[in-house]
């Protein structure tokens, strides 16, 4: 073990992978120092362990409908967080319900951030007129408010999951565009850039190589921070009937479902509620902590 | 013939709606291996020049010619093997994300020259740093050894012409000693010519056969080494800076 | 009469990749002299010069034996004495007004904030004396500079309305950090000048921090020569070509000279022992 650290520790690395895995370490060093942002790596972990062994830690069947156990409190023998009007096992639901919210989020991380980033430098770097036109087009997406914007692409495109994932996708590229776009202004007039350019370098290897690892900090902070966000709009979606649809254990469907009985039985709505509140806040506080870890400027001279 | 020609050079920026003339109508001529001083203060215009040759500033009127033949724009490959440059900042001028070793195989890779591995650790011997700082960040080393990542950086592709920044005024004293030796060292090497920037008359001194001095985007007046030394300065603006020079405050 | 006394000093950050020391037992004492602490970047003359204020933040510490300014005991000072220090009797000029100097406050703002603020000057009263310090450092105009923002100012203008600013409240003790580096050469001459003055004039004690070992024997009575967090030499201005530390001796012959000889420039011997 000390070996190892030694290893990333080494002032002189031998290969390209023990210099990029030394940064990482040093970088994790000073994101431990940050407790809330363990905190919320620490949710994190805890949703994707729940999310990878669902079928272990919940304790029923998630679509097993039991109707004369309907409504159980909490604390029920065998039911910690209670049933729901089917007699379903809220707690399983919601182990369950993680894979979809995990799935969900996966997959608006991996397309709408490389979407506005690929926008984004593009635009900041060439200027003028494809600037503008990509800025313009970017500035039309964020002036609709996303929920109605994803709301009206499900109702053409259809409910189901990966039309919900599609649709907020759509909906959550903008940002980073502008996010990128603004690094790119800044980057595309250091001297590296000059230097790289007067080598001969070609644009393209140049936005590539050059700009984007430059842009990722900033986008990899928002994607984090924006992960909260897209759980709600799935969530909403949900709520409102698209997107998911029954008996999915979707945490958004559940509390929506939930909404007949959350004076009497408040269980039902809130505990997929308290769910993405945690999961959300998780996300936050990571990405606080993440920013404070990766943001350039501190880790410059 | 002369190496590089810049005749009647300007050059003319919009910022803000409000016109900048940051350089004024100005010739030159350096020899090939000549070493070629450009000295100035702020604003002079001298390190727009530079920029200029690269194609990194507009050119709004004059010529520049490399070896009798006029510098396409866009520079072009052909341009980029001939002519490099070195940069003031050394915190800048190296990516901050890529290895030692990224940067310096780069030129290699967009040029299509193989055996980077062995050019790579060639390079570093040849500014004197070790081999094995060849995966190091930027951020892991000090500024001088920034400066001689960017100087070998400049040299991986042989160019004839090495366009200098003031590549020192970032630089500690002591450091600065040991960035000039090397840089006349590799001249003396590789039979390169220079054309070199700075502020500090001591330095461009040292480094440079002939020097021209700026002063608001102009040339105020051309001196040779033997004529700088012997304070043979014709114009009020070349003795103002020369007796400002911090070398003459001590009187040492 | 001594007004400031160190001993000891030292400064230590703890960062993620190790132990970094930064000031390594620097010990002096000042006058109402000028005292000149030269170094290269890593010396440590820069941190020296901030612990006097206490402006060093966590992770960095500060530790001396003893740090006395006029009787106060700057180590067991609170926070809030410190605060009352810091300006009014220890003043600090930085060298690049671009980033020392608030860029969204004009310049007639910021003079008086400190007047109308900690001593309650009326904005009039307040006004005036901004005036007067502007002229105190030859800037003729000093209503139109008033009216300006820092960035519509020259190099040279800025680092002497900084000046100006700072010695409004008439401090016993000015550190001036690389005062006139970011300045072009001609300006240099007239910024140390107008320095040279106003110090003689008040009578004020003056470290003066640079990186220029030339330029530092000229303007102070004597000299700190450091390197690495260590003090290597001690000496008067006037003795400065007498050095007998190989460091300072290296520093002195490592520069360029008009005139000088060609062959390669003699560099420091880094890996002597006194380079540890």
């Amino acid at each position: 073990m000390a070996g190892m650290t030694e290893w990333l520790r080494d002032p002189s690395p031998a290969s390209r992978t023990q210099a990029r895995l030394g940064q990482s370490y040093l970088a994790w060093l000073r994101m431990r120092r940050n407790p809330l942002a363990m905190v919320g790596l620490f949710i994190i972990l805890v949703l994707l362990f729940v999310a990878a062994f669902a079928p272990w830690v919940a304790t029923h069947d998630p679509l097993a409908q039991n109707l004369s156990q309907r409504l159980l409190p909490p604390g029920t023998a065998g039911h910690w967080l209670g049933t729901d009007d089917f007699g379903r096992d809220i707690w399983s639901r919601i182990a369950y319900g993680s894979r979809i919210t995990l799935y969900i989020v996966t997959l608006v991380a991996v397309t709408a951030p490389v979407l506005g980033l690929l926008i984004g430098t593009v635009a900041g770097y060439f200027g003028g007129l494809t600037d503008q036109v990509l800025m313009r087009i970017t500035d039309i997406f964020l002036a609709f408010p996303r929920l109605i914007l994803a709301l009206a692409l499900v109702a053409v495109l259809g409910p189901g999951i990966e039309n919900a994932v599609l649709a907020i996708a759509l909906t959550a590229w903008p940002p980073y565009a502008r996010v990128a776009r603004a690094e790119t202004l800044t980057v595309r007039t250091s001297d590296y850039i000059a230097a790289v350019r007067l080598q001969g370098a070609g644009s393209g290897r140049i936005i590539w190589g050059h700009v984007m690892p430059m842009c990722l900090p900033s986008v990899i902070i928002r994607v984090t921070l924006d992960m909260a966000g897209v759980i709600l709009i799935a969530a909403g979606l949900g709520f409102l009937g698209l997107g998911v649809q029954p008996p999915t254990p979707e945490w958004g469907l559940m509390i929506s479902s939930g909404r007949k009985f959350l004076f009497e039985q408040w269980w039902v709505a809130t505990m997929p509620g308290l769910a993405i509140f945690i999961v959300s806040l998780g996300f936050n506080l990571l990405g606080d902590g993440l920013r404070d870890v990766l943001d350039p400027r501190s880790s410059g001279k | 013939m002369a190496l590089i020609e810049v005749e009647n050079l300007s050059v003319h920026y919009g910022i803000k709606g409000q016109l900048v003339r940051a350089v004024e109508g100005v010739s030159l001529r350096v020899d090939a291996r000549e070493s070629y001083g450009l000295v100035g203060e702020s604003g002079s215009g001298k390190s727009t020049i530079l920029r200029a040759i690269c194609g990194l500033a507009p050119m709004t009127a004059g010529e520049i010619r490399i070896d009798g033949q006029p510098v396409p724009t866009p520079r072009g490959r052909a341009f980029s093997r001939r002519v490099q440059m070195v940069f003031q900042d050394p915190y800048a001028s190296l990516h901050p994300r890529h290895t030692l070793d990224r940067t310096l195989s780069e030129p290699l890779a967009i040029h299509g020259i193989g055996g980077s591995d062995a050019r790579v650790v060639k390079a570093l011997e040849d500014v004197g740093l070790p081999a094995n700082f060849r995966f190091r960040y930027p951020h892991q080393l000090s500024g001088g050894q920034r400066q001689r990542v960017a100087i070998a950086r400049a040299l991986m592709l042989e160019p004839e012409i090495l366009l200098l920044d003031e590549p020192t005024s970032a630089l500690d004293a002591s450091v600065q000693a040991e960035t000039l030796n090397l840089l006349n060292r590799l001249r003396d090497e590789r039979g390169l010519t220079f054309l070199m920037v700075s502020h500090d008359l001591a330095v461009i001194d040292h480094m440079c056969d002939r020097v021209l001095v700026m002063q608001h985007g102009r040339a105020v007046e051309e001196l040779t080494r033997d004529q700088l030394a012997g304070a043979q300065m014709t114009t009020d603006y070349a003795r103002t800076l020369f007796d400002a020079s911090a070398d003459r405050m001590l009187g040492a | 009469m001594t007004l400031l006394s160190v001993k000891d000093l030292r400064v230590t950050f703890d960062t993620e990749a190790g132990r970094v020391e930064a000031v390594r037992g620097v010990s002096f004492s000042l006058g109402r002299e000028r005292l000149g602490i030269v170094g290269e970047s890593g010396s440590g003359k820069t941190m020296t010069g901030r612990s006097v204020l206490r402006l060093i933040r966590p992770p960095g510490r500060i530790e001396a034996t003893e740090m006395v300014f006029d009787g106060t005991d700057l180590m067991a000072a609170s926070e809030r004495e410190m605060r009352a220090l810091r300006g009014q009797r220890i003043a600090m000029v930085m060298q690049d007004p671009k980033y020392s100097l608030n860029p969204v406050m004009k310049v007639g703002a910021q003079l008086t904030e400190g007047l109308r603020l900690r001593d309650g000057m009326s904005a009039k009263a307040a006004r005036g004396k901004a005036i007067e310090a502007l002229e105190a450092v030859q800037i003729r105009g000093p209503e139109r500079v008033m009216e300006a923002y820092p960035h519509e100012l020259s190099g040279g203008m800025g680092q002497r309305v900084m000046i100006a600013m700072m010695l409004i409240p008439n401090p016993d003790l000015l550190i001036a950090d690389e005062p006139t580096s970011a300045l072009d050469v001609t300006v240099q001459a007239e910024v140390l000048s107008i320095l040279d003055g106003l110090v003689r004039d008040r009578g004020m004690g003056l470290i003066f921090i640079s990186h220029d070992l030339r330029l530092v024997a000229r303007f102070c009575d004597r000299v700190l020569v450091m390197y690495k967090g260590r003090v290597v030499e001690e000496l008067e201005a006037k003795n400065l070509m007498q050095a007998k530390h190989p460091y300072t001796q290296g520093l002195l012959n490592c520069l360029p000279r008009i005139g000088g000889p060609r062959a390669p420039l003699p560099g420091l011997d880094r890996a002597a022992e006194w380079a540890e």
